[in-house]
């Protein structure tokens, strides 16, 4: 009896035992890949038709979708690297490419069939390292100021010559907003979480965040600058308070102070006008950066987001060509749009152009207007970029509430931001 | 012998998850916290050189006081409300059940995500707060959860809200205090306060004992408030900076894993350290009757 029991245990442990060491393919059957993205719901629903059409096209290549927000990516897509089961796809951004690509945990797909030859030379190149192509650019981008036409109207205040005007114009003209409307209307909101604006700022000065050998290319004068900017734009209250500030901020762009009417102007990448014009209902426009004519520019084109493979694939031929299908294919730019950026392959975007929505063919022109002036796109980020922004939103929260001076702010910045490069 | 292997078989399911679920990953960071860790590389073997980057790094110190401020502040203020609900609340309320519950609820949902979402509603600068505060003539009050000032003391009292749980033990305790010493004191002509001082709080020495430690080590803790809060930065400028977030924004941000790992240790050392403490300290102050 004893040992009938004993047998009926070891049986059940065997059984279990098989049940998890299953799940060996086994075969030729059709190729599975994982994909991974970030973003919002509408991108997600927009996802899964992409790949219902690349299946269609491809029926031998299976793709099975994984989605998260922004944040709660970047610790999923660490873990599973980690634990090596990344997934065979994934979506990619500059200020990461390098931290994965220097850790080998990138594929190289310049050595698979990928073609790179219709894509906007401005950012054909910005997903390589050295000779190695770890990322292909989705679309185009441009950090921007918009204003809302309407709240300039009410403020009375004309909106700015954006070939002429100067830093000091962009205090004076955002402090007139908030001083016209009694402070109903803010003039913008806080600039100094988004790095973009000050990589614009150090490169109207010929400075840039990183150096090309991956160390802090700013000047010490730069960093003053531009903080004490920060600090003019808060004591000239062309911004709210800065308990309002942080709450904004947390809010995302819908919760915005364009996108709720309570701002006139704001810093913006291209592909986010669409979303502030639905929010607030109002005419948006958009502007060069001031400082653009006093210095060098400083504005570039950017890769919106990037497509990489992992390199433990086991299906590196069929993760480079579903990349391939997701960047060239037309089909895909027509489900896409411009919801990754305006679409990096030009042939691709000037096929869908009459189709975008209202807000982006205004981004697209706009982009095509400014292009000619830009400056070639910053280098990739090296590792350790990610920390040096949240260095710098840290800084500027400490800053707003005068918890640090500004040569404070100089010194940390070096200190804090070196050690996240070591 | 056969029956032994039959015991050791039924409990080998709970060892294999003690091995693969506790120790080995326990051992896992031990190692870890001596190596250069990204996550996605090899770790590579640092020794001591995470923890003596420690003493330079001013994030490490601010979250430290941080959390230590939210400790020593909190505690002894949800535990004082905990008892003093449980007081009131033995001396015999009619509903007893219902008002028992009410009180418990914060303690099921104050560490959720749902309730810090609500917090940042409450407390933020048109919030429910200032729209009373505002009812009652008091305008241009500051949003409590995004002004370095305030920020703190908000997941202060939303750990202090939570007192349900501790209040339910004290209140379990009081009841085993037998009725006699109260009826033989009160004979003798002691008054509540004395009563209060002399029976009640030396016999219930060993339940407030137990949620002390307890409590302690909970609120070391601390995570979701201020990551739900100040949407993972710890901010406005770093004054919610908890321990735990920093060590998650270390490991999981910055791909700093090993540097994250002898965070964890270190906490485990103070943690362990004051439990250690408290337990001595317990032989002056905790009176165990039947001892």
């Amino acid at each position: 009896m004893r040992t009938l029991r004993l047998g009926a245990l070891l049986a059940a442990a065997a059984l279990t035992a098989t049940a998890c060491g299953g799940g060996d393919p086994g075969g030729d059957g059709p190729v599975t890949l994982r994909f991974s993205w970030w973003g919002s719901d509408a991108r997600h629903t927009m996802t899964q038709q992409l790949i219902e059409a690349f299946h269609a096209e491809h029926p031998d290549i299976r793709v099975e979708g994984e989605f998260t927000g922004w944040a709660d990516y970047w610790d999923k897509l660490a873990t599973s690297t980690a634990g090596g089961n990344a997934p065979d796809v994934m979506q990619q951004e500059s200020r990461y490419v390098r931290e994965y690509a220097d850790r080998n945990a990138l594929l190289d797909l310049g050595k698979y069939d990928v073609d790179v030859s219709k894509l906007d030379p401005a950012v054909a190149g910005t997903g390589k390292v050295g000779d190695a192509t770890y990322a292909i650019p989705t679309g185009v981008n441009a950090y921007t100021v918009v204003v809302d036409t309407a709240l300039y109207e009410q403020a009375g205040v004309p909106i700015p010559d954006d070939e002429t005007w100067s830093w000091d114009d962009f205090v004076d003209t955002t402090a007139a907003i908030t001083a016209n409307t009694g402070g109903k209307v803010h003039g913008v909101q806080n600039i100094g979480f988004n790095e973009a604006g000050l990589e614009i700022f150090a490169r109207q000065r010929g400075e840039s965040i990183f150096t090309a050998d991956g160390a802090i290319g700013l000047s010490d004068q730069t960093l003053s600058d531009w903080f004490a900017l920060i600090l003019r734009l808060r004591d000239r209250r062309s911004e709210p308070e800065p308990s309002v500030t942080i709450e904004t901020q947390a809010g995302g762009i819908d919760q915005s102070l364009m996108a709720t009417n309570r701002g006139a102007t704001g810093v913006w990448w291209t592909n986010e006008l669409a979303t502030l014009t639905k929010a607030s209902g109002h005419e948006l426009a958009l502007l060069r950066f001031p400082g653009e004519s006093q210095g060098r520019p400083g504005m570039y084109f950017k890769p919106a987001m990037f497509f990489a493979a992992s390199a433990r694939t086991e299906h590196p031929e069929a993760a480079a060509t579903f990349i391939d299908w997701l960047v060239n294919s037309p089909k895909a730019a027509e489900i896409q749009l411009s919801d990754r950026g305006l679409p990096a392959n030009t042939e691709v975007r000037e096929q869908v152009f009459g189709k975008l929505k209202a807000a982006d063919q205004q981004s697209g022109e706009f982009l095509r207007e400014i292009g000619p002036t830009l400056a070639p796109p910053p280098v990739l980020p090296p590792p350790g970029a990610g920390e040096v922004q949240g260095v710098l939103q840290q800084l500027n929260e400490q800053l707003l509430f005068d918890r640090i001076s500004v040569p404070e702010a100089v010194s940390q910045f070096r200190q804090q931001a070196e050690a996240a490069l070591k | 012998m056969r029956q032994g292997t039959a015991a050791y078989l039924f409990l080998l399911p709970w060892f294999l998850g003690l091995v693969l679920i506790t120790i080995g990953p326990i051992a896992a960071s031990a190692y870890l916290s001596f190596t250069d860790y990204s996550l996605i590389g090899a770790p590579e073997w640092i020794g001591l050189d995470n923890y003596a980057r420690m003493l330079e790094d001013p994030r490490f110190f601010t979250s430290l006081g941080v959390t230590f401020t939210y400790v020593l502040v909190s505690v002894p203020l949800q535990l004082a409300f905990a008892l003093a609900l449980a007081l009131v609340l033995d001396r015999g309320v009619r509903g007893l059940a219902v008002y028992r519950s009410a009180y418990y609820l914060p303690s099921l949902l104050g560490g959720s995500v749902a309730v810090a979402i609500l917090w940042r509603q409450v407390f933020g600068t048109d919030g429910l707060l200032n729209g009373l505060l505002g009812a009652l003539g008091l305008t241009g009050m500051p949003g409590w959860v995004s002004t370095p000032d305030f920020a703190l003391g908000t997941l202060i009292v939303l750990n202090v809200w939570t007192f349900g749980a501790p209040m339910v033990i004290f209140l379990a305790g009081l009841r085993q205090i037998p009725r006699m010493y109260y009826e033989a004191a009160a004979v003798d002509g002691a008054g509540p306060t004395r009563r209060f001082f002399h029976i009640t709080l030396p016999l219930l020495s060993p339940i407030i004992f137990f949620n002390l430690v307890l409590q302690i080590i909970g609120a070391f803790q601390s995570f979701t408030q201020s990551f739900i809060v100040s949407a993972g930065t710890g901010g406005p400028a770093d004054s919610t900076l908890f321990y735990t977030l920093y060590l998650y924004q270390r490991g999981f941000g910055n791909f700093d894993m090993g540097y994250a790992s002898a965070l964890a240790w270190v906490l485990l050392l103070i943690v362990g350290g004051l439990t250690a403490v408290n337990f001595l300290a317990a032989k002056r102050w905790v009176f165990y009757g039947d001892g």
